[in-house]
Formats: C-alpha cells, sequence, structure tokens
C-alpha cells in the first residue's frame, strides 16, 4: 500500500459542489482514471481517501488536499496526478502529488486557514474609517457571535480564533471594494468561517456589506508545535 | 447572449449545482461554429430530469451533429424562479448559460401530465411567446414528444409541432430540414408543412376540430388536403443499429437515478389493460446481449459509475437476462460495478440473481399486483395469480428479505368492495407467509406496505372509453381498506385523488381544455406533481373560468364510436384490438403475453421484433 497527498484547486465551475458530492466526483474520477485506489472493505466498499478541511459552498481554494491509499507501491505519484487530472472536471485540477508515510489523518491535524474575502460596500467610507474600526474590533477582548452548531446555536468568542486579518480598500464609484486577507483557526478543535467574520465585522461597524468571494488561499496544520503546509515533507 | 448568475444569487438558493452546469461529459461546443441551437427541456427539476433516459440518449445523439448544439433545461426550483424573476434572468441553457429565446428550438420531452404548467411556465421565464399564434418569425420552434405527446390535444395551442414516437431518427430528419429552410426567408408555416411530410410529425394547427351539442367530438379535418388524416408514431426497427450514447452526464448532485442506466428492450409482451406504455411502445424489440456488454463496458468506462442499472417495462421479460446478467457480473466484479434489477418478477432464478448483484437491501421488495381479487386481476389482464404472489413473498421471506411493499389500484372498472377488501386479504396472506419461515430463515421485523393509488383512464388503452371513479368513491374505498387492514404488520398509504382526477382530464382532454391549463398557470399553477405545490381549488377556478367542464373529460364512459381527440394518432395497435380487450374485461377473460400467443393487436405492422421482422422479440 502507498500513501499520496495531493493539493488541489477548486475553481469557479465547481464551487457550488457540496462537500460529500465532492467525493464522489472524486471517486468516479480515479474509477475512470483506473488508478488502483484501495477500498475499504465491507458490504459497500469505499475508496480510502481522505479529505482536508471541508469548504462552504460557493467558496473557491487553491489548498485543498487530499489523501488517497493506492495498492500499487510502484506508480509514481507523478503518474498518479496526471492520470487524475486527465479524469477531473473542468474547475478541479490536482497541483502537486506526494508520497507519504506517516499515517496521521489529515482532517484532525488542520489548524488555521488563510482566506481573501472580497466584500463590497454600499454606505459610504473611508479607507481609514475602516482602519479606526478595524483596530478597534481587533482590541476588544471578547468578540462574541452566534454560531450555529449540532445542538442549536450558540454564543462563541471569536477572538482568540483571528491570527492575522489585514485589508485593502478599493473606492468604486459611490461604493467601495474591501479585499480582507484573513488567518484564523480551522479544523475540528476550533474553526472560524470567514463569513461569519466578516458578518461579525461589518456588524461591529455597522455598514451596509455585501460579500463577493470567498477564496482560500493556504491551509495549516499543527505539527512539532508549529503550523506547516500540509505538503511539507516534515509531516509527510 | 450569455446570462449572469451571481455568486449571491447561487449562494441564496437550494442546490446550486442543479443551475450551474459543466458536469462530466457534458457537451462543450462553440454556439458560433453550428447552425442549429436546440434547448432540450424538461418541465420538471434537475433531479427528475437527469434521471430520465429519453434525453440522455437525444441530448448525445443531437451533439454528434456537427452543426447542432444541444442543451439541457430544466424548470427551476421555486426559490430559484423567484430569483430569476426579481433579477430579470431569463430561462437559460445550462451549457452555455445563454438564454433560450435566441435558439432555434425548444424541445420539451412530455412524461407526466402533471408537469403541463411547468412547460408554460418555462416559456413564459424564457421571454418566448406563450401559443403557437402568437410566435413570430425570429421566435423559436416549440416542440414536444414523449409518452403524453399520444394525445397531444391538450398542448395544442402551445406546440408548434409534435414528434409521436421514438426520436432517434425523426429528430435528425426534423433538424435536415430545418437547415435547408433556415436562411431562405420562407415563413414559419413553410417549415412546418415540410416536417409535417415525414411520418410521425404532428402540427396542431394545421388541423381544427368540429363539436357536437353535446360536447363530443364531430370531426378532425386538416385545413389543407395535404396535410396527412392520419400520423403514424415512429419506431425503431433494430435496437442493436440504433444509436445510443457511449457517454452519460454525470451529475454532481443527486439525482433520482444516479448510475449507467442500459436500456435492454422496448416494449411489453404483457398487455396489462391499464397501462399506457404496454401498448404505445409496441412492438416489444430487444437488443441483443453481446450489444448490451458492449454498452455496458464503454458506459461504465466513460462514467466512472460503480452502479448499472438494467431498464425496460419488464426486466425479467428480456429473453437473454440469464445469459446477459451471469456475463455482466462476471465483467463487472473486479471493477466493483452492482447491478441495480428494477421491475423483476420473483422466482428463484431472479432472487438469485438479486442475492448477486451487489447494491441489494435485504429490506425491500416491490410488488404490484394492481387489484386484490383475482377476478378483478382478470379484468385488468394483470396475469399474475395469488399463488404467484405467495409463492415468490415465501422465497424472498426464506431468502432473508423482510420488507414487501405492495402496489394496487382503486377505482379499476368493475371494481367493487369485495375487491377492495381483496386487497386487505391479500396483505393479511402475506403476513401469514411469513408467520411460516423457520425461525432461523427470517429477517427480523416483517413490514409490509400497502400502496394504492387511483386507476386514471389513458388513451390507447382497453380503459381508455372508461369513466373514472369518482373523489368521492375512491375516498370511502381507502376508508374501507384502512377499517379492513388489521394488522400492526402492514402500513397503508394512498395518493392524493385529487390529483389522479386532474391528471385524467389531461389524460384524455382535447384542446378546449388548453386555455384552462395557461389559465391555472396565471393564476398560479406550477409543479402540480408535487404535493406541497398542488392546488386543487385553484384549477377548479380555471376550469370553472374557461367554461370547461372537468367531469366532461374525467368521469364520464365513451361509447365504441365517439371520436376521441386523439384518433388522428396511429400507434399501430388497432382500435378494433382495443374494443375486443376492453369487451374481454367485461367477461373477465384473460389475453396471453404475446411470447405465448399473438393477440392480433396490430403492432404487426411495424415488422419488427417479436412480431417478426429482424431480431428476436
Amino acid at each position: 500500500m502507498a500513501n499520496i497527498r495531493t493539493k488541489f484547486k477548486r475553481g469557479d465551475e465547481v464551487k457550488f459542489i457540496s462537500h460529500l458530492d465532492l467525493m464522489k466526483v472524486f471517486e468516479r474520477a480515479i474509477r475512470r482514471a483506473r488508478l488502483p485506489i484501495a477500498y475499504s472493505q465491507g458490504f459497500n466498499p469505499h475508496p480510502n481517501m481522505v479529505f482536508g478541511l471541508p469548504l462552504s459552498v460557493g467558496v473557491t481554494s487553491e489548498a485543498e488536499y487530499g489523501d488517497f491509499e493506492i495498492t500499487d507501491e510502484q506508480m509514481s505519484v507523478n503518474e498518479f496526478l496526471t492520470r487524475l487530472n486527465s479524469q477531473l472536471p473542468k474547475g478541479l485540477e490536482i497541483i502537486a502529488a506526494k508520497a507519504r508515510k506517516s499515517k496521521d489523518n489529515i482532517m484532525a491535524l488542520i489548524a488555521a486557514s488563510r482566506y481573501s474575502v472580497v466584500v463590497g460596500i454600499n454606505s459610504p467610507c473611508t479607507e481609514k474609517d475602516i482602519k479606526t474600526s478595524l483596530n478597534k474590533y481587533l482590541a476588544q477582548n471578547e468578540i462574541i457571535v452566534k454560531k450555529r452548531t449540532k445542538s442549536g446555536i450558540k454564543d462563541t468568542n471569536i477572538r482568540d480564533m483571528i491570527f492575522d486579518l489585514n485589508f485593502e480598500y478599493k473606492p468604486c464609484g459611490t461604493f467601495s471594494i474591501v479585499k480582507f486577507s484573513m488567518l484564523v483557526s480551522a479544523g475540528s478543535k476550533a474553526n472560524l468561517k470567514p463569513e461569519l467574520l466578516i458578518d461579525s465585522i461589518f456588524d461591529f461597524m455597522k455598514l451596509d456589506y455585501e460579500i463577493e468571494r470567498i477564496h482560500r488561499e493556504k491551509l495549516f496544520i499543527m505539527a512539532q508545535n508549529q503550523l506547516l503546509d500540509p505538503m511539507d515533507g516534515l509531516v509527510l | 447572449m450569455s446570462i449572469r448568475l451571481s455568486d449571491g444569487l447561487l449562494k441564496s438558493v437550494e442546490k446550486p449545482s442543479r443551475y450551474t452546469g459543466n458536469e462530466w461529459n457534458s457537451v462543450i461546443k462553440d454556439p458560433k461554429t453550428v447552425d442549429i441551437r436546440f434547448a432540450f427541456c424538461f418541465p420538471d427539476t434537475y433531479e427528475i430530469g437527469m434521471s430520465h433516459l429519453g434525453m440522455k440518449i437525444l441530448y448525445h445523439l443531437l451533439n454528434e451533429r456537427q452543426d447542432c448544439y444541444c442543451e439541457r433545461v430544466f424548470a427551476p426550483w421555486t426559490d430559484m424562479e423567484a430569483k430569476m424573476r426579481e433579477n430579470n434572468i431569463p430561462l437559460y441553457a445550462l451549457e452555455t448559460k445563454d438564454e433560450i429565446k435566441n435558439f432555434d428550438f425548444i424541445g420539451f420531452t412530455l412524461q407526466y401530465e402533471m408537469s403541463f404548467t411547468n412547460i408554460v411556465n418555462m416559456l413564459d421565464l424564457a421571454g418566448v411567446p406563450l401559443t403557437t399564434a402568437d410566435r413570430k418569425d425570429n421566435d423559436p420552434f416549440v416542440c414536444a414528444g414523449g409518452p403524453c405527446a399520444y394525445n397531444p390535444e391538450p398542448l395544442a395551442d402551445i406546440i408548434d409541432f409534435f414528434m409521436l414516437g421514438e426520436g432517434e431518427e425523426i429528430i435528425n430528419e426534423v433538424m435536415d430540414e430545418y437547415v435547408k429552410w433556415k436562411g431562405t426567408g420562407k415563413s414559419r408555416i413553410a417549415f412546418l408543412e415540410e416536417i409535417a411530410k415525414l411520418e410521425g410529425i404532428y402540427v396542431p394547427s394545421f388541423y381544427e376540430f368540429d363539436y357536437n351539442e353535446d360536447g363530443t367530438i364531430k370531426s378532425f379535418t386538416p385545413i389543407k388536403p395535404q396535410y396527412p388524416v392520419k400520423i403514424k408514431k415512429r419506431i425503431i426497427k433494430d435496437m442493436d443499429k440504433v444509436y445510443y450514447p457511449e457517454k452519460m452526464i454525470v451529475p454532481y448532485t443527486d439525482i433520482v437515478h444516479d448510475r449507467i442506466m442500459l436500456e435492454v428492450f422496448r416494449g411489453c409482451i404483457r398487455g396489462c389493460r391499464f397501462c399506457q406504455a404496454g401498448f404505445i411502445y409496441r412492438p416489444v424489440r430487444e437488443k441483443s446481449h453481446e450489444r448490451l456488454m458492449e454498452l455496458a463496458k464503454k458506459l461504465e468506462e466513460s462514467t466512472g459509475y460503480e452502479e448499472i442499472s438494467l431498464t425496460s417495462l419488464s426486466t425479467s421479460d428480456y429473453s437473454q437476462l440469464e445469459e446477459f446478467t451471469t456475463e455482466l457480473l462476471d465483467e463487472m466484479k473486479e471493477r466493483k460495478v452492482g447491478l441495480s434489477l428494477p421491475s423483476l418478477r420473483l422466482d428463484s432464478f431472479s432472487l438469485d440473481l438479486m442475492e448477486k448483484a451487489q447494491k441489494v437491501r435485504k429490506s425491500g421488495l416491490t410488488f404490484a399486483p394492481e387489484a386484490g381479487t383475482q377476478r378483478l386481476r382478470d379484468v385488468i389482464n394483470k396475469g399474475i395469480t395469488e399463488e404467484d404472489l405467495l409463492n415468490a413473498v415465501s422465497l424472498a421471506f426464506n431468502g432473508g428479505w423482510h420488507g414487501v411493499k405492495l402496489y394496487f389500484m382503486l377505482g379499476l372498472p368493475t371494481e367493487t368492495n369485495e375487491d377492495v377488501e381483496g386487497i386487505a386479504d391479500l396483505a393479511h396472506k402475506v403476513v401469514h407467509a411469513y408467520k411460516r419461515v423457520p425461525m432461523e430463515k427470517k429477517g427480523k421485523g416483517l413490514n409490509v406496505t400497502v400502496s394504492t393509488a387511483t386507476f386514471v383512464p389513458k388513451a390507447f388503452t382497453p380503459f381508455q372509453w372508461e369513466a373514472q371513479d369518482s373523489i368521492e368513491n375512491v375516498s370511502q374505498k381507502q376508508m374501507l381498506l384502512k377499517e379492513r387492514i388489521r394488522s400492526k404488520q402492514i402500513t397503508y398509504n394512498y395518493h392524493e385523488n385529487k390529483l389522479s382526477f386532474l391528471e385524467a382530464v389531461f389524460a384524455r382532454g382535447d384542446r378546449r381544455i388548453c386555455k384552462a391549463l395557461i389559465k391555472a398557470w396565471e393564476l398560479g399553477c406550477k409543479f402540480d406533481g408535487w404535493g406541497e405545490y398542488f392546488k386543487y381549488d385553484i384549477w377548479m377556478k380555471a376550469f370553472e373560468e374557461c367554461g370547461v367542464d372537468p367531469y366532461f373529460y374525467a368521469t364520464r364512459k365513451r361509447e365504441y364510436d365517439e371520436i376521441l381527440p386523439w384518433d388522428h394518432i396511429d400507434i399501430g395497435v388497432s382500435k378494433k384490438f382495443l374494443i375486443n380487450e376492453s369487451k374481454k374485461a367485461y367477461e373477465e377473460k384473460i389475453t396471453p403475453n404475446c411470447r405465448v400467443n399473438c393477440g392480433g393487436c396490430g403492432a404487426a405492422v411495424f415488422e419488427s421484433g417479436i412480431c417478426g421482422g429482424n431480431g428476436i422479440g
């Protein structure tokens, strides 16, 4: 058995596919590519593959990860990548593949994610306005938001989940466009969805806004007490 | 022109991937390189439409032509429709996102009467005039085909032309004529006159109906003498040579039948007297098992699907079923492809086959005895006995199955309370059969589900002259049955009678009801087949406002010599045969299936399939 970690892009063409449906897309692409994927035992065999943090519907990404177990030890990661790419629909593309030795589950290790979020602001404001209120926003000890959990809606403090928050400002006629770059908690322990953070910021600033697009730029895993790229040799 | 769909809009609706396209095996072409743009419209949701085999076939068939780009269009769900109307987004095709108003053809497939309001709604959303009379030279041609096209009259004002019968050949002939016509500057009518010469094309606006004082039809007349008086359905003679796609679109989101569909044959040897499909698709024509193997392999490779379903009206009747399934299972074992087997008659072979096919859930099996007593099953020519059923369920129970669904109809011709009670008796006998199975072989907990639907008389069946049972009568029968079912292991479900009533109106309607259809849509009807959207009272209001009596169509018994709204359509099966079958029903006499004995229905004119001609039946 060999283990391959892949990094892939998810473009506009496929950004509305749910996480569960995306797994089906990969499963069928693997079958078409005739890749020697290992299957789970049991009545309803499933291909052995694990994906990183599920992305919300409508979000694009250049940093998605999938781990695949194949039965052919001799197959090169390059061949795996090429064959899989030839069968993936437009908008999905494997950009890197590496062999790995570790059996750690990628899903369990994910710790942070960087997103860029483009927001249109419909009410008048300047770059300085935003900068001032953002500083005030971040200076709070506690930022409470209503978070949807399995057991209902719960008040959650998200202040410690925001590691880094920057923005670029562009005036655009009567309204303005702001591009946020945010590094936030991600994964099963603490997860901050970019939409939720944006909602909280604009709630605080009391501005009328609309999220234009969200894009995942990077995903990090926590290993050996540091944030690492999932393709980093240290974690493979 | 390509429309723009914002992220915000798509994020705000349920299942946005219904509206975005780009699926694997969908066809990408440059629209500038083609002469014909065809919008293949399915008047229901993406999930239903994408599960439909006819669309898969015709989509790829049209796209094989270099001069044609066929794209898919589905009815947007109500949330999406609201957003589209709010943002002035017209109905668009999935592949290019171009608005379909500028296409050459808008083609609807008619699978179910209760999707007719969606057709009107889709035309309106597209910005295309709703009626033939209002369409101008630069509007698309609106056409339709499919089983409901066999009685085309309820849509006569809306559809420019119908294609009757199997579409694989005729659609290409129509496209050829279109290419010849396009750019000549000749009128729309000139094109329609040209294609009206093709066998299987019906242009409703070329004909007139006259009516008697009692509302029945007096005459049907072509406006010009050269228009054909009878329109003969098209069939494909050789199923091995007919086009079948070697790839199929693999959707992103769950659809109803998310698997490879392999069509094993067309038609049905059984002549159940209520079943329209059993008559309109005659004669039975099979694919050879070699051809099926070839297609199965190609489709598995091109789709990556993990399941194949064999489709036909009654898969057990495929003459090479055993050889074929054995070979198929063997071939697909390594690829871990499962086989799904709908509509099997249960005997020891099929049970064994189901065991071997991968995706079997031991809980549920479905049987359709249709009627509760042998007398009534003989009336409808169902061709199964109580013994058959009890043997089959016993076999299944011994094999570990513990769930059985039983389908019946209420309101069948000649039905009495005794027949209704017979349904309960039969269900109790099934429970009893389970009790006799040795403990160690039993699955846990028996669950028998009895479902009843209301009988809808359909055109081109021996019951086409019958009155539909009234809503009140059927409700009483439902209550009676409910009372009679005494076992806790039996669950009883029944259908909405009011919907069946409406279905009956459209199944045998003439062109006078078209205005009521448009009126009902104006008053807010759409997605009528979806319980939550069905508005019976609004429909009644629409009929009243248009002066249409729905009971005239649904609950009136016709005489054999009455001119029926679909009499100008020729399906091969003769009216004489249908009358004879209707009489035999009252005599409680059965007609054997086509393999046992030819009943002389008339389909032999096609010189194909089981009726002779090429290939086995």
